[in-house]
């Protein structure tokens, strides 16, 4: 006989995801793997010449880039300090953020790494409710579609923007439509709200020449891994991801790096260690190369590291470990892992509750069957649901209520501006039938077929007639588009100012910066730091769902 | 200045043998290479989709000859990164075009001009790549290499795909990676004759 309750569980959403046994051997284990270095540090004459077990001599890339760039040789005496002792300090409301940060200067990826291993998952999130640069938490969404349709990515990043993503972020199908989606992008979101960041993720040259031409205004996929061959697999040292770095930097272009635990093994070389201690490694690293932030929280290997126990407390902590080493932190959950809606909601709790720089890296701002990153972990069809976590919790995830009215309004506004850029370039046409189907649509489905050779040869002659982001604005101005061509302009003005490369800095609707700088978090205990009130909590409370009392 | 005579005797001995044992690039201009991956055809000799390794690589070829254009196949060895085997293909085809497909059955469509990391079309949910894609994909890659404006393979997505598969994925890759080797050159790819399956599903 079977038993029919444990038919009814096998049929469990949360049964169709993959599990899998600790593995160090292979890398599969979140965050103590008992090849994973004892931490040790010895100085001789201000240069480490040793770290975590390892002579000088013996280096590899990755160690000998952390002892010459992030550890400060000076403040290594914090290795005296017992790993619980500092975990102590992380939870406790009386040791400040500064504090924290300086003892974080001296220690290494190994010690960082069993510091988090004293720490429950509340006491994780104690910790980076502390540690979190920036005062104000924010949200980030993906603007996607499997057509790679420029007026749906127009219209989505409006309705996006309206809704309250700080930043947004477009990638590709197919890799050559990337200057149109870029330039579909930057425009949609400027509709919504003036002030939004914008970013499109492709290969990392094509991506450096977008933000050059002004295409976009923030580039976060400079990824870093912790062992040498997954970097060698991808043409990287951690030397030229910070070459990287600085070319953005050079033309005032805000970035982050990106990371994740899972990464290692799903390449097939973690080299036996504990996801935790080679994402460590990678956050070191991003350090040591001069980067303002980070994005992590496993991204696209979710799927490993949630396969294995312990992994989504692992996901937490590295978060919290980039907090603590002063790094802005895009807090991923930005992509599926699970067929459960209550394990999904969980784990985003894990980020949500205490408030990361941005929660998501990565909200689909489209339904995920459009959403090409291979489907986020909350989508467009979540968005009520966020606002009534956001209100029942009293915790600002960075999104609000919006109106039906208002949306339609946005969605076809960015519709016709990107129609009007297309026609005053000389790009691929854009019917009104097409503005209007998205206008009123939910996803890909609901949209009008597109010529793709068509638009691909328009984004290579977009390309190779060499315009720019003032090209967008002039098309915008000529075409009866003036206020969002202002707009845009003041997007690219942020490149002469170079404000917005401060740590966690967001723009607000008059272009004000609000970073880690002018708005720290100061969180110090019960009553301090920032708290859901005035305006913002009324934004919150009024949902459109509620009961109408006179009505009764 | 000081020169590390062992150090420059070793690279230089790497590099003349990569040279040496490298195919070069074809003269073809109607050519299309495919290069697999460095497991390619061993082990289970499945995709992660479960199609057998030679009956995709039937498919590609059968798409490239369905438009008029050669082919050839070799096994790439020295990553088991999809765009790199994609590029490697593209590097030694003399239409400049190439098709990667790793073991466990992504697949990529590159050309010699273009970063590694960039690509023409990119597949990388196997999981639900079709022998009717593997078929298309030859055709696409055929079509770009007679300069044809083409139109790409519609994109697919299925957004549980990790939450579903990326485990597997995972394992199947080791596999990959543990045959791949930095030094050991591109070869013609010769296919293995049919072995017997394995009792139990080990290998």
């Amino acid at each position: 006989m079977k038993s029919k309750r444990f038919e009814i569980l096998n049929n469990r959403p949360v049964n169709k995801d993959g599990f899998i046994a600790e593995w160090p051997e292979a890398g599969f284990i979140a965050m103590a793997s008992p090849y994973d270095p004892k931490p040790s540090i010895r100085v001789i004459g201000g240069a480490i010449v040793e770290m975590d077990g390892t002579p000088r001599d013996q280096f590899d890339f990755i160690d000998a880039f952390i002892a010459d760039y992030t550890i400060n040789p000076a403040k290594t005496h914090f290795m005296d300090i017992s790993s619980a002792v500092i975990a102590h300090k992380l939870v406790d409301i009386n040791i400040s953020r500064e504090e924290i940060i300086n003892i974080a200067s001296g220690i290494t990826p190994a010690k960082l790494t069993e510091v988090m291993g004293h720490l429950n998952v509340v006491e994780m999130m104690m910790a980076l409710q502390k540690m979190r640069a920036r005062g104000i938490p924010a949200n980030q969404a993906h603007i996607t579609n499997v057509k790679d349709d420029p007026v749906q990515i127009a219209a989505d990043s409006a309705e996006g923007a309206l809704r309250g993503f700080a930043e947004e972020e477009t990638t590709v199908g197919v890799a050559r439509y990337a200057p149109l989606n870029a330039i579909a992008l930057l425009i949609g979101s400027q509709v919504g709200r003036p002030g939004v960041l914008t970013q499109c993720a492709v290969e990392e040259a094509t991506e450096l020449i977008l933000g050059i031409r002004g295409f976009t205004t923030y580039a976060e996929t400079m990824s870093v891994y912790g062992t040498e061959p997954v970097f060698i697999d991808g043409d990287d040292t951690p030397y030229s991801k910070a070459f990287l770095a600085s070319a953005y930097a050079s033309r005032g272009l805000k970035t982050r790096f990106t990371s994740g635990t899972g990464s290692e093994a799903l390449m097939g070389s973690a080299q036996k260690k504990s996801m935790l201690y080679l994402e460590a490694r990678c956050l070191y690293a991003a350090k040591g190369a001069g980067s303002q932030g980070i994005q992590n929280g496993s991204v696209s290997c979710i799927g490993i590291t949630a396969s294995v126990p312990s992994g989504i407390r692992a996901v937490l902590a590295e978060n919290l470990m980039a907090a603590i080493l002063d790094l802005e932190v895009a807090s991923s959950n930005d992509q599926s892992f699970s067929h459960s809606d209550m394990r999904r909601t969980a784990r985003t709790m894990l980020q949500f509750l205490p408030g990361t720089d941005f929660i998501f890296s990565g909200y689909a701002g489209e339904p995920n069957y459009d959403n090409l990153f291979a489907g986020s972990n909350f989508d467009a069809e979540d968005f009520d649901d966020y606002n009534v976590l956001q209100r029942d919790m009293m915790v600002d995830g960075g999104l609000r209520p919006v109106s039906e009215e208002e949306v339609i309004r946005v969605r076809e506004t960015a519709g016709k501006a990107v129609q009007a850029v297309f026609r005053y370039l000389n790009l691929a046409e854009i019917t009104d039938e097409q503005v209007e189907a998205v206008t009123y649509a939910h996803g890909s489905k609901d949209t009008l077929p597109r010529d793709a050779a068509a638009d691909i040869a328009a984004a290579e002659s977009l390309m190779r007639r060499g315009l720019t982001g003032l090209d967008i604005v002039k098309a915008l101005y000529e075409t009866g588009f003036e206020d969002i061509a202002q707009r845009v302009l003041n997007m690219l003005k942020q490149r002469i100012t170079g404000d917005y490369m401060q740590t966690s800095a967001i723009l607000d609707e008059d272009y004000n910066v609000i970073s880690a700088i002018n708005a720290p978090n100061n969180y110090k205990g019960p009553g301090t730091g920032y708290r859901v009130g005035g305006k913002r909590w009324e934004e919150i409370k009024n949902i459109p769902n509620i009961i109408d009392r006179e009505g009764i | 200045m000081h020169h590390d005579e062992a150090l420059v005797a070793l690279v230089t001995r790497i590099v003349l043998e990569q040279l040496q044992n490298t195919p070069s690039r074809s003269q073809n201009p109607k050519e299309v290479v495919i290069g697999v991956g460095p497991a390619y055809g061993t082990g289970g000799a499945k995709t992660i989709n479960d199609l057998s390794h030679s009956a995709v690589l039937a498919e590609i070829k059968a798409g490239i000859e369905e438009e008029g254009m050669d082919f050839s196949v070799v096994q790439v060895f020295k990553s088991s990164d999809v765009a790199v085997i994609g590029k490697e293909a593209a590097d030694l085809s003399g239409s400049g075009l190439g098709i990667g497909i790793q073991s466990k059955g992504t697949a990529i469509i590159h050309q010699t001009d273009l970063q590694i990391l960039s690509n023409i079309e990119l597949f990388p949910q196997a999981p639900l790549l079709t022998l009717a894609h593997y078929r298309q994909i030859g055709k696409n890659a055929a079509k770009y290499a007679k300069g044809e404006s083409v139109t790409p393979i519609a994109t697919q997505n299925d957004p549980m795909i990790r939450a579903a598969y990326q485990v597997k994925a995972a394992l199947m890759h080791i596999k990959e990676t543990e045959k791949a080797d930095r030094n050991k050159p591109t070869q013609h790819y010769v296919a293995q004759s049919a072995t017997p399956l394995m009792k139990g599903g080990q290998n």
